[in-house]
């Protein structure tokens, strides 16, 4: 569904991303695990077209978006759930989910997937006239859950979904994936809880310093070592 | 009384004082950059309504006011796509500086159409009054407060309740995000230049309409009272905008009945004041977006 290749992405003179390839199947979860700093949010960026590659293509369903415009990959239905969750904070709940569903002109479609929303995140909907910026932590990833899926992506981008969460929110937030998972979404999947992340995951990808070093399905590898190796890197011994 | 008349006028035509702030405050809040040449592209649009109304004699005030509200927003968009289009918004200076280059032309060019010299511009019902008790309240300034608080509705209106609205907040409040909604950055700049000139035009033609004069000196005046308002509103603050602007007016009509040369210097000691009491403005967060 989704092919990566061969993406170099950087930061001024750094290189970021040396020539990463990864795949995405279709109604699967794919996860990318690695340490802090290994690249996993500027792959998302790039994917998501924020950040643009220096080199290397982005296939969805057969057609490059390497480069494009963000609005071009949502409206080819990819959606990124960013890193820190990133809602608008002044905004209502509501108004927030509504920007989601900027692309879109099918006004209809629009307040029933509203009320969709509401029914699966029942919380959203209790606070949906208040400020985004006045919700919990947990309440704000729902919301950036919910804003994400007002594109009706075919392709959900989740970049450490859970960071910073309580455990009970955690079990939650993954709860969600399954069920969208289970609902037809296919899910590209960054975490740094490498524990929680084996356990829902059909693939799994490590990303170490602007490389993928290993690809395989949980299971493959010993947990121990990807955990180890989620976190610190492969250079170190625990 | 001469005193509670004076504040009365200075709230009603310090509207277009608010209306200034907001322009500059909208940019400022949209896209964390300062553009010094809006006011002075507020009174170039005011200019242009008032070769207009030369060449064309006897054009109806209501139109005079829509040519320089339309032109303004067309200066709007030429200065978003001169000074911050393809002007790397990195550095934090590059904007700032482009910006005060097109103060400083468009500035020129006011001093070309004008002549130099202050020119007759069209008044709305100069010689009516109201009387309110001890209260004597010219009618034109009763309109030009209506005029912009009908514009303020219209802009509140337009943020709160259009797509166009719910994408300027959201590039205000957070442009990564917006762009993954599929916001594009560049449109909502432009529309938000386009907005703040229509408002700047309207404000510039009421100060001439309200004066019966265009004065060549008002782009750099407009300018610096501008920025008073923006920076004791807050920076970035609508409601601030609003306020501060009332104020500046209000203290400015106050002074003026004691002294008129006391008038410029009383409004720099309230920026002064407020810098250092309030430096966040009034309903300024320092470090907050929106
Ligand atoms: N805005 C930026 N400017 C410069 N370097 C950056 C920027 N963002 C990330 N980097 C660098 O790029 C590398 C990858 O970062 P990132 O993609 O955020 O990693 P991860 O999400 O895996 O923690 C790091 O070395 C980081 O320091
Ligand atoms: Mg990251």
């Amino acid at each position: 569904m989704l092919e990566v290749s061969d993406i170099v992405t950087s930061y001024g003179k750094i290189e970021a991303l040396k020539g990463v390839s990864l795949e995405v199947e279709p109604g699967k979860i794919t996860c990318l695990l690695g340490p802090n700093g290994a690249g996993k949010t500027t792959l998302m960026m790039t994917v998501a077209g924020i950040l643009k590659p220096r080199r290397g293509s982005v296939r969805f369903e057969g057609r490059d978006l390497a480069g494009q415009a963000p609005r071009r990959i949502v409206e080819a239905g990819i959606a990124l759930v960013p890193e820190n969750r990133l809602v608008f904070p002044n905004m209502t709940v509501a108004e927030n989910l509504a920007a989601g569903a900027f692309t879109r002109s099918d006004g209809a479609g629009i307040a029933e997937d509203m009320e969709r929303m509401y029914a699966r995140f029942p919380r959203l909907k209790e606070r949906s006239t208040q400020a985004a910026g006045t919700l919990s932590g947990g309440e704000q990833q729902m919301l950036a859950v919910a804003r994400a899926l007002m594109v009706r992506p075919k392709l959900l981008l989740m970049d450490e979904p859970s960071v910073g969460l309580a455990p009970l929110v955690v079990e939650e937030i993954f709860r969600i994936i399954r069920d969208l998972n289970r609902d037809g979404t296919t899910i590209f999947l960054v975490e740094q809880n490498a524990h929680m992340a084996l356990q829902v995951a059909h693939h799994f990808y490590l990303l170490e310093l602007g490389k993928v070093t290993f690809s395989g399905a949980p299971g493959q590898l010993a947990e121990a070592e990807v955990i180890q190796r989620a976190y610190l890197g492969s250079k170190k011994t625990q | 009384m001469v005193l509670v008349q004076a504040i009365i006028d200075g709230i009603l035509v310090g509207t277009t004082y608010a209306l200034i702030g907001i322009g500059f405050t909208l940019i400022f809040g949209v896209m964390h950059k300062l553009n010094l040449a809006f006011a002075a592209a507020s009174i170039a649009g005011a200019f242009a309504s008032l070769v207009a109304w030369q060449h064309f004699k006897d054009l109806p005030v209501p139109l005079v006011f829509l040519i320089s509200a339309a032109a303004a927003g067309v200066l709007g968009y030429l200065i978003y796509l001169t000074c911050f289009r393809f002007i790397p918004l990195k550095s934090p200076l590059a904007t700032l500086m482009a910006t005060v280059g097109m103060l400083i032309f468009l500035e020129e060019i006011v001093t070309h159409v004008s002549d130099g010299k202050a020119q007759n511009y069209p008044g709305m019902l100069p010689d009516a009054r109201w009387t309110l008790g001890p209260l004597d309240i010219r009618v034109d300034y009763i309109l030009v407060f209506a005029i912009s608080v009908a514009a303020m509705l219209l802009l509140l209106a337009l943020l709160y309740r259009t797509r166009l609205g719910i994408a300027t907040r959201a590039v205000a409040q957070q442009p990564v995000a917006a762009q993954l909604c599929g916001i594009s950055l560049d449109r909502t700049n432009a529309a938000t230049f386009v907005m703040s000139g229509v408002l700047g035009g309207l404000a510039g033609a009421m100060i001439g309409s309200s004066a019966e004069l265009l004065s060549n000196l008002l782009p750099l005046q407009l300018t610096v009272k501008g920025l008073i308002v923006t920076v004791i509103g807050g920076l970035g603050s609508i409601p601030g905008a609003i306020v501060a602007g009332l104020l500046v007016g209000a203290v400015e009509k106050g002074v003026e009945t004691w002294s008129v040369l006391a008038r410029d210097l009383c409004v720099m000691l309230l920026i002064f004041v407020f810098l250092v009491a309030k430096p966040a403005g009034i309903f300024g967060k320092l470090n907050v977006r929106d």
